[in-house]
């Protein structure tokens, strides 16, 4: 078995004051963050017992808290890369128990005894994905039990924006997943591929993951890697912009290398 | 497919608990027969906003109850369950104070003004406003005289799991859920078990018994649960020693501890489902007593608890007193970290 390498690529210095400002509400204990929309998050912080809602960031910094997380966990090599034996395609073909096991469950450190005691409706869970750093919550369900799917589902696209596994360009052929997010015009997806998956099905996520390997090893290009997929560049353009974390942490990274961000 | 509103329990022995209640049916169910303008539910929005709003954390000083951002997010919650299109109206929250175009909604307005004040005024919890509880993948219905289930004992159908991924013999046997409530527990679980495992649910309170039979109903568990109405095991007489699994959530609060609660619980919520005596543990109690005699060898039982003293005492008690009866008795912890939860196996 070939030991994957991945990346963080977020710790970019321009973006040091903000994640000085968001870091500490992710180490005290009650701090929660919750991704309402695509667009933008919510910053939960903890004052004394009480909960309270006190501004909002684009989605783009909360990817930077993760990234300053994730980066302070672990020492990173020169270029940024670490070595944690395992890819991130290996946790996103985990099943949803085997992702559990890795991660560690918590919930808002209620005041009090809790139980028949309490009547609050505060049902947030927070998982933190131990071998990554990375962190997933949700809140906005109404029940504990969805809020543990919601925060799973939403560590799965964290895992694949995040986790990067190396890939051979030389070699390069895309995976089946990847070639299932492509538009049919590709001349590459064979028939036997289906109709294409959007952003919505669970399977996305993986082959979002396998898009973002090759992106990252064409060094931003949108050319290089429509190339690879059989696509016009226009094409592969608009897929990237189709979903909202895709688009994000392509223009991210695009923007570290110095590249205009896709619009 | 429409469920009907009331309907006998055939299997149940001891008496039907449906004849004398009057159940309340949840708002996210009822027709939205009643029709009002955009305008107007603005204006209603904008009151109970407001009314929310000056509310700030007096409740939580007071008594640990909600403060106003807690319970704007319950309005929301409100919002959902009484309008047909509570997205539209949701996302667009400073378009249309002029709009007169009709909205549909599931309550009359002026019984939102009415719930909302109960809510916020009166402290009536919010689950009952709406009369339901999301709990897990479940929606119950609640009302006054059943225990709104808490999430921390959605916890014990994952310990239920656990045991019966362990042993397959505890998917196809009988169940019970002791002081059932909703019949959230028996619920739960039945939708865990194999095509022949069954849940016997029972609760001393007829409205209970009333209210789970109609959520029993709604998911399409009659022939898996079968609510029965009494005391802790005395529904369970005729199957002694049958039992794979006991579950229970028993009241646990000790008696001069009620008087404390937040208003939600203590003024509204059923003092039986509460009040476990001076120590708190007087069911607990005797559900660990009785327990042996109702399970199989190699049966699983669950049960709640208040907490980190009282598993550690009745894991003592069990161990102690209960000698050689129960093997793997251990405490388990709640998301919060207090050991909620106390569980073991009947030893074979």
């Amino acid at each position: 078995m070939v030991r994957s390498v991945f990346k963080s690529f977020l710790n970019l210095p321009k973006t040091i004051t903000n994640i000085s400002i968001l870091t500490p509400s992710f180490y005290r204990p009650n701090s929660i963050s919750i991704p309402r929309s695509y667009s933008t998050t919510r910053i939960y912080l903890s004052v004394g017992k009480k909960i309270g809602s006190l501004f909002s960031v684009p989605v783009g910094e909360q990817f930077q808290e993760f990234g300053s997380l994730f980066s302070a966990k672990y020492s990173t090599n020169g270029d940024g890369s670490v070595d944690t034996g395992i890819g991130g395609r290996e946790y996103l073909l985990m099943s949803d128990e085997e992702l559990m096991k890795q991660c560690e469950l918590s919930t808002f450190k209620a005041s009090g005894p809790g139980g028949q005691h309490r009547n609050k409706r505060e049902s947030a869970v927070r998982l933190k994905h131990s071998p990554t750093g990375i962190i997933a919550q949700a809140v906005e369900d109404r029940s504990q039990h969805m809020n543990r799917a919601s925060a799973l589902s939403r560590l799965r696209a964290l895992l694949a924006l995040k986790v990067r596994n190396n890939i051979d360009l030389d070699t390069y052929t895309p995976p089946q997943e990847l070639l299932q997010i492509l538009p049919a015009k590709s001349t590459i997806r064979g028939s036997n591929c289906g109709p294409q998956i959007g952003p919505n099905n669970p399977k996305f996520a993986l082959g979002m993951q396998a898009l973002l390997d090759l992106l990252f090893a064409v060094e931003g290009s949108v050319s290089d890697a429509a190339k690879k997929l059989g696509l016009s560049t226009g094409a592969l353009s608009r897929l990237l912009l189709s979903d909202d974390n895709l688009r994000m942490a392509v223009n991210e990274f695009r923007v570290s290398k110095g590249i205009k961000p896709l619009k | 497919m429409r469920l009907s509103f009331i309907r006998p329990i055939s299997c149940c022995s001891v008496s039907s608990p449906a004849t004398s209640v009057k159940l309340q049916k949840p708002l996210f169910l009822r027709p939205p027969t009643f029709k009002t303008t955009i305008s107007d539910l603005k204006k209603w929005h904008l009151w109970a906003k407001s009314l929310t709003c000056s509310v700030g954390s007096t409740f939580l000083e007071l008594d640990n109850g909600p403060d106003s951002e807690l319970l704007l997010r319950e309005l929301n919650w409100l919002v959902e369950d009484a309008i047909q299109t509570p997205k539209s109206f949701l996302q667009q929250p400073h378009k249309n104070y002029n709009d007169n175009s009709s909205v549909s909604i599931r309550a009359s307005l002026e019984q939102l003004y009415m719930l909302w004040k109960q809510r916020v005024e009166e402290r009536r919890p919010f689950q009952y406003v709406v009369g339901c509880e999301h709990w897990r993948d479940l929606v119950l219905s609640v009302q006054e005289g059943v225990l709104i289930p808490r999430p921390e004992t959605e916890l014990i159908v994952d310990l239920v799991n656990d045991a019966i991924k362990e042993n397959e013999e505890l998917r196809e046997g009988l169940w019970a859920d002791l002081g059932t409530g909703s019949g959230a527990l028996a619920i739960g679980i039945a939708r865990i078990l194999g095509s022949s495992g069954r849940v016997v649910a029972t609760d001393l309170s007829p409205v209970a018994a009333a209210v789970a039979s109609y959520n029993v109903q709604r998911y399409d568990l009659e022939e898996k649960v079968h609510v029965k109405q009494g005391s802790w095991f005395e529904p369970l007489r005729d199957n002694e020693g049958e039992f794979v699994g006991l579950v229970s959530n028993p009241p646990y609060i000790p008696s001069k501890d009620i008087g404390g609660l937040q208003a939600e619980v203590g003024r509204h919520e059923p003092r039986l489902a509460l009040d476990g005596g001076a120590s708190g543990m007087n069911d607990l109690i005797h559900l660990c007593d009785g327990a042996f005699s109702m399970l199989k060898p190699g049966g699983f039982f669950a049960f709640e608890t208040n907490g980190d003293e009282q598993s550690k005492f009745l894991v003592h008690y069990i161990e102690t007193k209960k000698q050689g009866n129960f093997s793997k008795v251990k405490m388990v912890s709640d998301f919060a970290g207090i050991q909620r939860f106390i569980t073991g196996f009947r030893g074979r």
